[in-house]
């Protein structure tokens, strides 16, 4: 890219290492940053450079925040005896976005899968024990993906916690919303059948 | 059931081929390397959602291309149906996406939408060759005539692969291995359980087609070894089910020192045995073969019976390693058959049947024969 000046390609080539972001992508961002007022410009790279420096993992629920303990954790609002836990970060705001869960989290740092060498060493499992006791929590949801792994991880969860008395549930298995019975597999139509609720 | 449109898009050698096939015998001819078993191989994907023989999908896509389609349109008695797959280069893998009537649909409820009994020359290990070929001849049928039990395979599959991957991990923490034991407890007694209420049918129907070739005896005995042996024939899922958790336990230190998953359906076979001994010890080459074509008609009238219709019968070079008779009678069994595609390098002999119709295929190409070469 001699033909472009040196600073404009190298912001091409840092943009290009984004997921998801082509040349094509890369070179229409880079234009544009070049043409957006200075401030805008600016806003940015403040934005990114927090991001590395300010953002870290609450050590009790080990999400992602600015202040540890996190502002979940450390709300006086929250119900105290319920966890969900889940497996990244990224699932405490998918769970948060519905307002409808008022407890804490528990965030694993991923699923077990000995094949990709995460042994339950690496997750934040033997913290999930000490936590439940420690605060009293009396019900541990595990929200884990309906996937192999989510599955076996669940169920890992749920032997370890055994022990303690404390009620260890699942998320129920579902039909999507605005889906069609005759379109769902069976596996999902008798899982949800499992999970059915009364009506009255 | 047949089908009356396949079209291939950067599939293997088929850069682009819209092909409309006729019903009866379709007999595709050609010289090695162009392209006959790849398409018996599109079609085979549709019935089974897998390749008959690729170990890595992604050699499915046209080399230099990112993205491979199979679409065909399928006659039923219900009416048409369209069923297509598209696959997508990821990494150095690849990924699959079903569709059936315009829909992209989970892969556990395409299956069915297209039905076909497939015969390759590595079938005629299956009598001799070791238990994951008649492991693999239980899957692919079954998959088709079961819905459920495809998924209950690809769940025990994966927790399989994890709990080998644990047992040769340092040290394996015990609750993940109890955790998984049960999790193979739970799909592994579903499979054995399916694989042996399939392999009593199919004994039952391979005995009988047998004895109309060859006479009453020596009888052709098809029985199912499950990995753990049941006690006798008490095949009900709460049985299969303490019998495989139990079997678990009891192998779980020997699993430890082998460092490796010993027990369950992963380790099941099939016997053989022909007048009460086994057939790839006693019997005859003509015999085996006799056997399996035997089993191979057997599979095809269970799947037309799951499906409500005949399947396509898809034969890759299989033919011609038969004599005459065997191949007739074989002919003969399937008669029912809407459509049937047998590749060959030289040209066929006719087949017991009506219609057949030969075309050409040449570097990834499809074309009707001249009269001559049809005749
Ligand atoms: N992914 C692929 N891309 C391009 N060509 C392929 C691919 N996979 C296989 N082929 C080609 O397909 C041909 C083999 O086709 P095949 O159907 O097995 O032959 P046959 O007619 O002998 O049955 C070979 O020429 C091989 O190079
Ligand atoms: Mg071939
Ligand atoms: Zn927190």
């Amino acid at each position: 890219m001699e033909y472009l000046a040196g600073p404009l390609s190298a912001l091409i080539g840092e943009l290009e290492k984004l997921p998801t972001i082509g040349p094509k992508t890369a070179a229409r961002l880079a234009f544009y940053i070049l043409s957006a007022p200075a401030e805008e410009a600016q806003a940015l790279c403040r934005a990114i450079l927090d991001v590395k420096d300010k953002v870290r993992f609450c050590s009790r629920c080990f999400s992602l925040t600015e202040d540890d303990p996190c502002a979940i954790c450390r709300d006086p609002r929250r119900d105290g005896s319920k966890l969900c836990v889940v497996a990244e970060a990224k699932d405490v705001y998918a769970i948060e976005r519905t307002a409808s869960f008022r407890g804490r989290y528990h965030v694993l740092g991923g699923l077990i899968s000995p094949m990709e060498g995460v042994g339950v060493d690496k997750l934040h499992i033997a913290e999930l024990v000490q936590r439940v006791p420690a605060e009293g929590i009396q019900e541990v949801i595990v929200a884990t993906n309906p996937n192999a792994e989510g599955e076996s991880t669940a169920l890992y969860v749920a032997r370890i916690l055994a022990p303690l008395a404390v009620t260890v549930t699942r998320l129920a298995y579902g039909l999507p919303i605005g889906g069609e019975l005759d379109y769902a597999d069976e596996v999902t139509l008798s899982r949800a059948l499992e999970g059915r609720r009364p009506l009255s | 059931m047949r089908v009356t449109s396949l079209d291939l898009a950067n599939f293997r050698n088929y850069a682009a081929l819209h092909f409309e096939p006729p019903g009866g015998v379709c007999v595709l001819l050609g010289a090695n390397a162009q392209g006959k078993s790849n398409l018996l191989e599109a079609l085979s994907l549709l019935a089974t959602g897998k390749s008959f023989r690729a170990a890595r999908e992604a050699d499915l896509v046209a080399e230099g291309t990112p993205l491979a389609r199979i679409a065909a349109r399928v006659h039923r008695a219900g009416g048409d149906v369209t069923a297509g797959c598209f696959i997508t280069r990821v990494g150095e893998g690849a990924r699959k996406r079903f569709v059936r009537n315009g829909r992209t649909v989970a892969y556990a409820h395409f299956l069915g939408t297209l039905a076909a009994v497939t015969f390759l020359p590595s079938d005629l290990h299956v009598v001799g060759g070791p238990p994951a070929l008649r492991r693999r001849f239980l899957n692919a049928a079954l998959a088709q005539c079961d819905r459920t039990y495809y998924r209950h395979h690809a769940a025990y599959t994966k927790v399989i692969l994890q709990k080998n991957a644990l047992l040769k991990s340092a040290a394996p923490d015990e609750k993940l291995l109890a955790t998984y034991n049960a999790q193979l407890a739970d799909s592994g007694s579903q499979i054995i359980g399916a694989r042996a209420a399939y392999v009593r049918k199919l004994a039952a129907a391979a005995r009988e087609v047998h004895a109309r070739w060859v006479g009453p005896q020596p009888e052709l005995g098809v029985r199912y070894l499950p990995n753990p042996t049941l006690p006798d024939g008490d095949e009900s899922p709460g049985t299969v089910f303490a019998q495989l958790e139990k079997a678990l336990a009891a192998s779980a230190s020997a699993e430890m020192l082998r460092r490796s998953a010993l027990v369950g359906p992963h380790r099941d076979d099939m016997a053989l045995e022909l007048g009460g001994v086994a057939l790839e010890r006693y019997g005859s080459q003509g015999q085996q073969r006799t056997a399996l074509l035997a089993l191979k008609a057997a599979e095809y009238q269970l799947l037309a019976q799951a499906a409500g219709e005949p399947p396509l019968l898809l034969l890759d070079d299989v033919l011609s390693e038969l004599d005459a008779q065997r191949r007739h009678a074989f002919m003969l069994s399937i008669e029912d058959c809407e459509q049937v595609f047998v590749t060959a390098t030289d040209a066929p002999e006719t087949l017991p049947r009506t219609a057949t119709t030969v075309y050409e295929i040449r570097a990834g190409t499809v074309r009707r024969a001249p009269a001559a070469a049809a005749s």
